[in-house]
């Protein structure tokens, strides 16, 4: 039962972190809020399955450190692209006061890319620590 | 522009860096080559500043007090310059040795990257942010080598620097619980109007914080294990970069938040410091181990810098600086050359050495120089007198170390010299503690700058 969960679990879960995001502007939520519960449902399937079994069962695992590097890398972009522009780091467009397109809550502006680089980077991160813990203790194991 | 564009840089090349495989040379010179590209940075920088004032970004053009403050003033940009050239010097040294962890070079470049954001930021909370980047880079550094002794070393740091940045961040909430503000322009002006007693704790949280990261004598049980436990780079690094955050965090938030909680416990401070520069030169004297008598001079070398911080005053707060600058290069040259042998290595050691005990031609005869201009403005009798006796302690221990290492044929690592490129790097080292002795009008003219910066901004 627990082993069935672990497996489904993470799709749901991303459907959810990615409600977080959207929903963060004007409401409780962000991309760490939407990256922790992501890898809550990676953790189960870790423990459920141990790292071979999760890893097999979930592909996408094995690409955590990609992740986690280039989830950071695109927070920094989205936070220091502005000089480029001649603005200070961390200024957002479209700015403050000014038109932004939005698809249902989901507001396209660039601090979206900083929580999705910050949601790529907890779960990438948490992942490999994951993947860490759970093989020291299946080596101890064999 | 040109600000941001110095913290940039490191932090995007350390962050790819640590995805790639360290152990290859080629990334270690990569690394190599970040960090003296950050070095040039803000070696432009600061000729900025020297000739035109401090530099201000404040993010996304919001008002003060919502928008994140980056300020580059002297004395800012000269703990980035000098932490960044320590870490350059580790750096040149361990990727012209074989670097052996995945993730050394992206770890340095790393830090380089949270110690330039701490130094340049000009809000508390983004301190911290910066504090804790720079700090897990070195728990995560403190572990190199991965040998038993290494791993010690390892747990005792961040098992008691996590402690330290605890009591720091306590003590950055109250800041925010009793003026409203993280700014430190802000902070500094509404301190003034703060309950006494609720200033003087927040003050004691920070001062403890600090003396934690310095090694100062109630906080320093940590620093001997961790020092001689590992590698000679980590420990350049932690004693000449990182220990960097404890001198430079004594004199912004002490003399520039806290001038007059500061003025209230300086006498304090300078028993504290006594008593540092006394347990560590007697303990020194004791050690028969390299690296753990260089440990525990450290502890009597920061010593200096908290009386220096404790006498106050702008000619007391230029040599802090000062020493804080020499103590860390003589640090970083006395690591990197206790790991090595050779020819040049001795002369180099010879230099660091001679330059903690304050023996001209050597930087740190300014720095004593300039301690005895403190100890005479202050008129106190004692701290001449006690610097006379630290002096001697560290001639001591250090020609005691010098005789052992490099007089005595070792039998256990007998002939081996290391390699070339190693060697030049602390005779570079060397050379610079040399220069600036013969030479020290601009060290010294730096420090004033950075003083009177500081002094100028917080509420005199």
């Amino acid at each position: 039962m627990v082993r069935v969960i672990a497996r489904l679990l993470p799709g749901p879960s991303l459907m959810f972190a990615a409600g977080l995001i959207a929903k963060g502007y004007a409401e409780v939520g962000d991309g760490f809020a939407a990256g922790v519960i992501v890898a809550l449902a990676v953790a189960l399937a870790y423990v459920a399955l141990g790292a071979a079994g999760a890893e097999a069962a979930l592909p996408a695992l094995r690409h955590a450190p990609k992740a986690a590097v280039g989830g950071l890398l695109l927070a920094l972009a989205s936070g220091f692209f502005p000089l480029l522009l001649g603005d200070p780091p961390v200024t957002h467009r479209p700015g403050p006061g000014e038109h932004v397109t939005t698809i249902g809550t989901l507001e396209l502006f660039t601090p979206l890319l900083f929580d999705l680089g910050v949601f790529l980077l907890v779960i990438g991160v948490l992942t490999v620590l994951l993947h860490h813990l759970a093989r020291s203790r299946e080596e101890a194991a064999r | 522009m040109l600000l941001s564009t110095a913290l940039l840089v490191p932090w995007v090349t350390g962050v790819l860096l640590v995805a790639l495989d360290g152990r290859r040379r080629v990334i270690a010179w990569l690394g190599v080559g970040s960090l003296a590209a950050t070095l040039v940075l803000l070696a432009v920088l600061a000729a900025q500043v020297f000739t035109g004032g401090a530099r201000r970004v404040r993010t996304g053009d919001w008002p003060e007090g919502v928008g994140i403050t980056l300020r580059a003033d002297a004395l800012a940009v000269a703990f980035a310059l000098l932490s960044v050239l320590v870490l350059l010097a580790a750096a040149v040294h361990e990727a012209s040795g074989g670097a052996r962890s995945r993730t050394f070079p992206g770890l340095v470049v790393l830090l380089a990257a949270g110690l330039t954001g701490l130094f340049v930021t000009g809000d508390v909370f983004s301190f911290y942010v910066f504090f804790e980047l720079a700090m897990t880079a070195s728990y995560a550094l403190s572990a190199y080598g991965g040998k038993r002794r290494q791993l010690r070393a390892a747990l005792v740091f961040a098992a008691v620097n996590l402690l330290g940045s605890f009591i720091f961040l306590l003590s950055v909430a109250g800041v925010y619980r009793v003026t409203g503000t993280l700014s430190m322009d802000q902070v500094a002006g509404r301190m003034l109007d703060v309950n006494p007693n609720a200033a003087l704790l927040i003050a004691t949280g920070f001062f403890i914080a600090f003396c934690v990261k310095l090694g100062l004598f109630p906080f320093h049980f940590w620093l001997p294990t961790v020092y001689a436990g590992a590698r000679p780079a980590v420990a350049a690094i932690l004693s000449g970069a990182v220990a960097n955050i404890g001198a430079y965090g004594l004199l912004r938030f002490g003399a520039g938040l806290f001038p007059e909680q500061l003025r209230h416990a300086g006498i304090a401070l300078v028993v504290l410091g006594a008593a540092s520069i006394v347990y560590g030169g007697v303990l020194a004297v004791a050690r028969g181990d390299t690296a753990e008598m260089l440990a525990y001079s450290a502890i009597g070398q920061v010593g200096y810098v908290l009386v220096a911080v404790g006498v106050g005053g702008p000619v007391a707060l230029t040599t802090a600086v000062l020493y804080s600058v020499v103590n860390a290069l003589n640090k970083a040259l006395l690591f990197l050359a206790s790991g090595l042998r050779g020819t040049l290595v001795a002369g180099a050691f010879a230099v660091g050495a001679l330059s903690v005990a304050g023996v001209p031609p050597a930087m740190g005869f300014v720095g004593k120089l300039e301690l005895f201009r403190t100890g005479v403005a202050a008129g106190s009798a004692a701290l001449v007198v006690l610097l006379v006796v630290g002096s001697a302690l560290s001639l001591v221990y250090l020609f005691q170390v010098y005789q052992r290492r490099f007089w005595r044929a070792d039998p256990a690592s007998g002939g081996v010299v290391s390699p070339l490129p190693q060697r030049l790097v602390t005779a570079a080292l060397a050379l610079l503690v040399l220069a600036a002795g013969l030479w020290p009008e601009p060290l010294i003219a730096l420090s004033g700058h950075a003083v009177d910066m500081l002094l100028a901004v917080g509420p005199g």
